[in-house]
């Protein structure tokens, strides 16, 4: 899995390169550069051309929206994965909150009903198997 | 009235009372009244024992209750689980909530060159466009032959100032050790009677005495020799520092 990514990453590192190294032909051309350039936007080609075969092993990955948001806003995407992972902790702590708590209330309504209702809630813990009610 | 009718004709039998699906056998239906003549009663009301069986088929099985479901296992993954550590995230989470993120774009590409950090629909250069507009795709990509590259013939000289977007990178933070340096090339004297308090909280940061005697020793005679020493009054200092 990883090398794919780092395939794909190379390529664009190199695409990037050639690119910042065109700007820097073009922002002050000179006559005799000119070789230079047409052998840069052909390095440009080619590298477009290595991106777009990566796309072939990187088909079955997805991406959030939301992180596409965060780059255009020119923040750190990073800080997506962060808020993501805090969410999900807090959310994982709300449920296990709730949980806990209807445990808690279970075990309380049994042992009440159980004062109220004895032969019932016997049969109710033969049905369940539970031998002794729940402290 | 008779389409209403029509519609619910079909429900012959009657919902079954809901004595039979309460939390007991309920009460049995009040007899009949008896009949004038005062002949024999009509047979014993059914009891509880002898109500037809399958009226409620949840209820068949559970006794007295109804609407029982089977538990969940206690193999199935709930939010009761820390679900960070069931799929191996701690090292994500120590890693990214762990310490401070950097805010900018500039921080996660920092070798990116130009100006990444300013909203992508300033320069119309959103990943977002890329999807609400998607380019014109189908072609393979192709080597530019020797008649295309006339069209990238270029004048010559330097771009105009607006054009230039490449040299422009965003602000990088210096270094603590630079700031230090800075402030100590300030043109400052440094025993001047109104600097005494910016030295003292100095003071306290320095612990080893020794090394204090040897730089107090150094400026000095830097001092001596410089040629602005004798010329520079109390009064510059103290407006100098005051700014500060």
């Amino acid at each position: 899995m990883a090398e794919k990514f780092d395939h794909l990453e190379e390529h664009l590192e190199k695409f990037v390169e050639n690119i910042r190294q065109l700007g820097i032909i073009v922002s002050d051309f000179q006559p005799s550069s000119q070789a230079g350039l047409n052998q840069k936007l052909n390095f440009i080609v080619t590298g477009l051309q290595d991106i777009d075969k990566c796309r072939q092993q990187l088909h079955d990955i997805t991406v959030p929206l939301e992180v596409f948001e965060y780059i255009d806003q020119g923040r750190n995407p990073q800080l997506y994965t962060k808020e993501c992972l805090e969410r999900a902790l807090a959310k994982n702590e709300q449920v296990k909150g709730k949980i806990d708590t209807m445990k808690k209330f279970k075990s309380l309504l049994i042992q009440e009903l159980s004062k109220v209702f004895p032969e019932d809630m016997a049969k109710y813990r033969s049905i369940r198997g539970e031998d002794h009610p729940p402290s | 009235m008779e389409n209403f009718t029509a519609l619910f004709g079909a429900q012959a039998d009657p919902p079954p009372p809901p004595a039979a699906l309460g939390f007991g056998p309920g009460k049995p239906p009040p007899p009949p009244p008896p009949p004038p003549g005062g002949g024999p009663g009509p047979a014993p009301p059914p009891t509880a024992a002898s109500a037809p069986p399958g009226s409620d088929k949840s209820a068949a099985g559970c006794g007295p209750f109804y609407l029982m479901r089977e538990l969940p296992g206690s193999t199935e993954l709930t939010g009761s689980t820390n679900l960070i550590t069931h799929y191996n995230l701690e090292h994500a989470y120590n890693k990214f909530c762990g310490k401070k993120v950097k805010e900018k774009l500039s921080n996660f590409l920092p070798d990116l060159p130009g100006m990444i950090d300013l909203p992508g629909s300033h320069d119309n250069s959103s990943l977002r466009s890329l999807i609400e507009k998607p380019p014109i795709l189908g072609g393979s990509f192709n080597p530019i032959t020797g008649t295309m590259l006339a069209g990238f013939r270029l004048h010559t000289g330097p771009l105009p100032e607006q054009c230039r977007l490449m040299h422009i990178q965003p602000p990088k933070k210096k270094n603590k050790q630079k700031h230090k340096q800075s402030r100590t090339q300030d043109p400052v004297p440094p025993e001047t009677p109104s600097d005494s308090d910016h030295k003292k909280k100095k003071k306290k940061k320095e612990e080893d005495p020794e090394r204090k005697r040897k730089k107090k020793e150094k400026k000095k005679k830097k001092n001596r020799h410089s040629p602005e020493h004798p010329g520079m009054g109390s009064s510059q200092a103290s407006s100098s520092s005051s700014l500060r």
